[in-house]
């Protein structure tokens, strides 16, 4: 840990290393403050002086506007989210936030970053584009402002999304299991909350309960799993975690703490069998929340899985491959079967975007399966590092680029949901007709989705295989260099993780193919024939995710190497 | 593209953009397909926008000027600049090198520019873009056509789009790629009126006889590969490699270079692959002529041309004179078997597509014989030999820049001659009622039912006039600077090596026997008093269509410039660069001389016994069957009246009776294509319809069934997956439970 500087909490440094983190509480005290601002006035008890102190009252016409808290919330992401770019393109420092005893709390590094990009990114477009979606009631072409909430309703929506990035942002760089696990409960609480957002409707509420009794049993064990830790080790740093699992990992309680763990963070990826409420989550809640639990909660999961498993229960504690392997492999086969399988004969479109986000977790799981197949300490393993660090490449990108088509997926959707709901695969008929521009993007997405060149969803797709076959063979390459001969048996078994990740991929062809023949062959809907409702908002969102998709699959090389700097700092023996 | 690494020979400022070249008209197929689909009907996309045809025209303009950049780019450092390399990587990154485990892999695009790519590049560029105005002018305006344009426009695009991929690519691979993106858009323009039982088994024939040669053409990469373990220009034209390669196993790389022949021989129409072209006329018109002039011809002349670089390697010589002679033999047997079939065919549009097929005979013959002289000749080291190599491959490619232009005109011109005829006779017999009655017997294609067509069309005789002499090769018209090269490089090259007496007695023959049935076409329709009463009433066509022949015309009169500026010495070989003599002037009378005046007397008696054939005997024989005034009270253009005057003198003085020979079994052997269709239909029904129809069994039970099994079966574990979802939170917990318990137990059992 040679060159990461030590900062401790508000001293010196502390504003410049956690500036994205501290607009996002700036932005989230102006969302309580901006729209209760007012006439109100003050008296000073005992005398007629009233003296204006601008809170309450009648409220000026920008602080009623019921857009305002949108705008807040949007601009605050926003300028997060380039803040984090900004700080890329400065070139990263390494902070360690220590606490007065020199525990280390928060950590700053590519790895974190990047992934606050991808929350940041997701939340931003997801706020932005849902600026015109809360209404009262919903159907019509034109959304005037009296249709809209009032907007001390907008403001608590608003706040949970930036409390929910808050959360995320901390799960990002914590070192702590507890400082983890607060993150993690904050970012969970908020989307629980937006999920059932729509209190109105009966589906709303009851998706959103569901949603949070699960996630509380999940989130239960999974606080279970790292007071055992904390039991075992006496401590909650991931640092000393991960050495003394070094040492005696192979123990009943680690063991099962960390099993524990994987059903918490399980949920949050929705890795089967603990995905069973997401697909009612996603088809309650409103499309834009659907797609930050599909792409930034996902994404938040996988962070913390990548934390808890390659860091502290690290493949180099045992012989060559990780404890959890065979569990990880089985729930990664199981989660991406499981996924397709269920969106084959969904004809909920929020549903099938639904089942197929638990099968792009098993895509992820089978790449994070495969990290662990080997001893990946560059220290240690030299080669077969490389080829992990192209896994966990492969890995990050996918989440990153996920952000673009799947998100973009919902915001589609969104559009259809406030014309009256998008609930049925036919309420997409005809809209090459309606709104040609529209249906291409989403044309764009789902091929993306199916991963088909060239678009940002192949790459990623076609990296993630790459990089599993290539750890699979191993260290046999040197040998077929030699002409040595070779079968299919002395490959590692996540080969075969790789083989059904291609066979899932064309299965999941149909479904979005499918999205598709609907667009751009059906009729549209009986008493939907007419223009889309507006809001430019939401495509412009949409045009950002398009142009993502398109850009990065043509010319990703900056991204990849991004991510691949990410994936280098991930190796805790920087 | 940010992922643009330049591994550059030569880096030239407009090679960046030379990518847009491809892309424009692909990414034009997208959009027009997408709008059309969407706006259809709507009045300002059919009126305005001409259902897609202005969206493809600038398109194609940008194609064309910035072809023209990177061309003169390329001409201007042309000395000791051989060719230009540009890479374009799709994705760098070092993920890509697979360490220990795989080699490199690069997934990349590359431009290759050389004098043949150059050459074929201005061709298909500026050619693309006529037939683009003319489509406008002949598709729009039939209402047959109408709300399915946008088809035609988008094939058409992305057609292009493939053969100027195939020019600009720097390997074998793309090259075949784009080649396969060529051959997807013939059969369906060809098929373009595919409710038609003729158009749709027309489209069907040309893609499955193309396919056979592409097989073969597939093949013979797959050893090029193997030789070489890559297919970019870049390494297998390295002349350390071709020495490597050249000392185990040439006969190996002939077998190769044969195999992706016979790709180029299905693709350029040659026989046996031939079969598909003439039927090919059964898509419209301006489609002939992309198919016919500007791209997928050539394509297979491209392949052979590419393949120069093996046979004028160092290493080999020697090695591949056969393969030479092979080329040359089938170009010689094609160029007299087609053009004897076209003697006695009526319908317009199939002469001329026989005379593509002859005509591209010429050009693998003159390939073949610049091949054999580079192969045999140390030309490396002898300048002599290396201004006689050089200026045999440039006759060919020079006869490949003059048709492709004269038999663009002709198709653009009877394509203004049948549209006029069908709207004369849809103005007599239907009225001007808009009904549509296609389906009645006038054949507007027939030369039986025009005849006098002079006086009326002015401008389209003139141009298939000139079209026609450019191809017959009468003196100081197009093609006849280049056809007379390649008739004196065949003696040449049969001077050497008697084999090659064979090809070289077919061009000869053929240089007369192309004068006959180009002069009879043009006499059976623009000559003579109209033959029926559709012909009497047929009007001048529109300015779409007339545009491009006004421009083509001027193309095929100013070759005598291109031949003095050296076309044929730069086009073959960059060593000579552009406007090699002093001037312009200098350079045209040293190719006179040349031509009219050789210092060698073999060579100028065969000079004279070509044009006898090509210009007297032919055309002369025609003129005595054909000729005839013009109908009385008509009057033609002035300078196509001395040409209708001697037919009918000829006419009058030389006619004679030809009943017998049209009686004779020969004609109808030569009406019903010398009967390799009826061979080929025989074959195919007997031999390989019976292996299909048990493949096809197969098909249906073993794949169909499986494959069905899989859907039903992934449908029906649907629904069951699906029924675990019950809804009920209680449920989930349970199965959240499952799942804790068993991976504690999976954990703890593997540690």
């Amino acid at each position: 840990m040679s060159n990461v500087s030590r900062v401790e909490p508000f001293g010196d440094g502390f504003i410049t290393a956690l500036c994205p983190e501290l607009m996002l509480f700036a932005g989230m005290l102006l969302l309580i403050l901006v729209p209760n601002l007012g006439k109100g006035t003050f008296r000073i008890p005992g005398t007629q002086i009233r003296l204006p102190w601008l809170l309450g009252g009648t409220r000026f016409k920008f602080s009623s506007d019921p857009r305002l808290p949108a705008w807040i919330a949007s601009l605050t992401l926003g300028g997060a989210f380039l803040s984090v770019l900004y700080i890329f393109n400065q070139g990263l420092e390494r902070v360690v936030i220590v606490s007065e005893s020199g525990k280390e709390l928060l950590l700053i590094n590519g790895f974190s970053r990047i992934f606050e990009l991808i929350f940041f990114g997701a939340l931003a477009l997801a706020a932005f584009s849902s600026m015109n979606r809360l209404q009262v009631k919903g159907i019509g072409s034109k959304v005037s402002e009296h249709e809209l909430y009032n907007n001390r309703r907008q403001a608590d929506f608003y706040i949970l999304m930036v409390t929910c990035a808050l959360g995320m942002s901390v799960v990002a760089l914590a070192q702590d299991l507890f400082v983890l696990f607060i993150g993690l409960e904050l970012a969970s609480f908020s989307t629980y909350v937006l999920v059932a957002f729509l209190k109105e409707s009966k589906v709303g509420v009851e998706s959103g309960m569901k949603y949070f009794i699960v996630g509380s049993v999940a989130s239960g064990v999974g606080l279970y799993g790292l007071s055992m830790l904390y039991l075992w080790a006496g401590s909650l740093q991931f640092s000393v975690l991960a050495a003394t699992f070094a040492v005696s990992g192979t123990t009943a309680l680690p063991l099962i703490g960390i099993g524990f763990v994987l059903v918490g963070f399980g949920f949050k990826v929705s890795a089967a069998p603990f995905h069973f409420a997401a697909p009612d989550a996603y088809a309650g809640a409103i499309s834009p929340v659907a797609g930050v639990l599909a792409t930034a909660s996902k994404a938040m999961g996988m962070l913390g899985l990548v934390r808890m498993l390659l860091i502290v229960a690290a493949p180099e504690s045992s012989d060559g491959s990780a404890v959890w392997l065979v569990c990880l492999g089985a729930m990664a086969a199981i989660t991406m079967t499981w996924g397709n399988l269920a969106a084959l004969g969904s004809d909920n479109p929020k549903r099938m975007l639904a089942y197929s986000s638990v099968a792009h977790a098993g895509y992820m799981l089978a790449a994070l399966t495969a990290v662990g197949a080997w001893n990946w300490d560059a220290a240690v393993a030299g080669d077969a590092s490389a080829a992990a660090v192209a896994v966990m490449t492969a890995l990050i990108f996918h989440l990153v680029v996920l952000v673009a088509f799947k998100l973009g997926a919902f915001l589609v959707l969104s559009i259809l949901e406030s014309e009256g709901g998008a609930s049925r695969l036919s309420s997409l008929g005809g809209l090459a007709k309606r709104e040609p521009l529209l249906a291409v993007a989403m044309f764009i997405f789902m091929i993306s989705l199916a991963g088909v060149p060239p678009m940002a969803g192949f790459l990623s797709k076609l990296l993630v295989i790459m990089g599993i076959v290539r750890i699979a063979v191993g260290d046999m390459g040197a040998e077929i260099a030699d002409g040595g001969i070779y079968v299919l048996g002395d490959m590692h078994w996540v080969w075969w993780l790789a083989l059904l990740m291609v066979i899932n991929s064309a299965i999941s062809v149909f479904y979005y193919l499918r999205v598709v023949v609907v667009m751009f062959f059906d009729e549209p809907e009986q008493g939907r024939e007419g223009p889309l409702p507006g809001g430019w908002q939401v495509r412009v969102a949409i045009l950002a995710c398009v142009l993502t998709t398109v850009l990065v699959g043509v010319a990703g090389d900056s991204l990849i190497r991004l991510c691949e700097m990410a994936a280098q700092s991930l190796n805790y023996n920087w | 593209m940010s992922g643009a690494e330049a591994t550059t020979t030569v880096h030239s400022e407009w090679m960046q953009y030379a990518p847009l070249i491809i892309l424009l008209p692909m990414i034009a197929f997208a959009v027009i397909l997408f709008l059309g689909r969407v706006f259809n009907g709507h009045p300002f996309w059919k009126n305005t926008l001409k259902e897609g045809g202005l969206i493809a025209l600038p398109v194609m303009g940008a194609s064309l000027i910035l072809s023209l950049l990177l061309i003169s780019e390329f001409l201007k450092g042309n000395s000791g600049v051989d060719d230009i390399f540009e890479k374009i990587a799709w994705i760098n990154t070092g993920l890509w090198d697979g360490g220990s485990t795989t080699e490199s892999v690069s997934f990349g695009f590359g431009i290759y520019v050389d004098h043949v790519t150059v050459m074929l590049l201005f061709v298909a560029s500026f050619l693309c873009l006529l037939i683009n105005v003319f489509s406008i002018g002949y598709m729009n305006t039939d209402p047959i056509n109408d709300n399915r344009n946008h088809r035609f426009y988008a094939e058409f695009v992305l057609f292009c789009s493939g053969m100027l991929g195939m020019v600009l690519a720097d390997s074998f691979l793309w090259l075949f790629i784009f080649w396969e993106i060529m051959g997807l858009c013939s059969y369906l323009l060809i098929g373009f009126y595919y409710e038609r039982p003729s158009a749709a088994s027309a489209a069907k024939k040309a893609f499955l006889t193309t396919r056979i040669g592409d097989v073969f053409l597939m093949i013979g990469l797959v050893m090029l590969w193997d030789l070489f373990g890559s297919l970019d220009y870049a390494v297998v034209f390295d002349t350390q490699n071709i020495e490597a390669v050249a000392e185990n196993s040439a006969g190996t790389l002939q077998w190769a270079l044969g195999l992706m022949f016979i790709g180029a021989v299905g693709k350029s129409a040659q026989f046996p692959l031939h079969v598909w072209l003439p039927d090919a006329m059964e898509g419209p018109t301006p489609v002939s002529a992309l198919i016919h002039a500007a791209t997928m011809v050539n394509a297979g002349l491209y392949l052979v041309a590419r393949m120069f670089p093996f046979f004028g390697a160092e290493a080999l010589h020697g090695d591949l004179d056969d393969l030479a002679f092979i080329i040359a033999a089938v170009g010689g047997i094609t160029a007299v078997m087609a053009a004897a079939i076209a003697f006695v065919q009526m319908d317009l549009k199939k002469v001329l597509a026989y005379s593509t097929m002859s005509q591209l005979a010429y050009i693998f013959t003159g390939l073949g014989c610049a091949m054999y002289l580079a192969n045999t000749l140390d030309w490396h080291n002898d300048s002599d030999a290396h201004y006689i190599v050089v200026v045999a491959f440039g006759a060919s490619l020079f006869h490949l820049f003059n048709h492709a232009m004269a038999k663009g005109m002709l198709f653009m011109a009877s394509g203004s001659v049948i549209h006029e005829v069908h709207h004369a006779h849809h103005h007599l017999h239907h009225g001007d009622h808009g009904d549509d009655h296609h389906d009645d017997d006038f054949d507007a294609q027939s030369m039986e039912n025009m005849g006098g067509l002079a006086s009326k069309m002015p401008i389209t005789a003139t141009a298939m006039l000139i079209g026609s002499a450019s191809i017959m090769g009468l003196p100081f018209i197009g093609g006849f600077w280049s056809k007379e090269g390649i008739i004196a490089n065949a003696w040449r090259v049969a001077q050497d090596d008697p084999r090659f007496l064979f090809p070289a007695m077919c061009v000869l023959i053929g240089a007369a026997m192309t004068g006959f049935y180009m002069s009879r076409m043009w006499l059976k329709t623009f000559a003579g008093k109209p033959n029926n009463e559709v012909a009497a009433h047929v009007g001048p066509t529109n300015i779409w269509i007339k545009t491009p022949l006004f421009i083509l015309t001027f193309v095929t009169l100013s070759s005598v410039l291109l031949a003095g500026m050296g076309f044929t010495h730069w086009a073959a070989d960059t060593e000579y660069s552009f406007l090699s003599e002093k001037n312009i002037l200098d350079g045209i009378l040293y190719e006179m001389e040349h031509a009219f005046a050789n210092s060698d007397a073999f060579f100028f008696i065969l000079t004279y016994v070509a044009i006898f054939l090509s210009a007297i005997l032919g055309p002369g024989i025609a003129m005595a069957l054909y000729g005839g005034k013009l109908a009385d009270g008509e009057v033609t253009k002035p300078w196509m009246r001395p040409v209708v005057r001697l037919s009918a003198w000829v006419n009058k003085r030389f006619h004679f009776d030809n009943t017998a020979f049209r009686e004779s079994s020969l004609a109808t052997a030569l009406e019903n294509r010398l009967y390799i269709d009826e061979y080929y239909d025989k074959a195919m029904i007997n031999i390989v319809a019976g292996f299909s129809n048990k493949v096809a069994e197969a098909d249906t039970e073993v794949i169909d069934g499986t494959i069905k099994a899989i859907e039903s079966g992934s449908q029906s574990l649907s629904t069951a997956v699906r029924s675990l979802t019950t809804g009920s939170a209680r449920d989930y917990i349970l199965m959240v439970a499952v799942g804790t318990l068993t991976i504690s137990l999976l954990i703890w059992g593997v540690a």
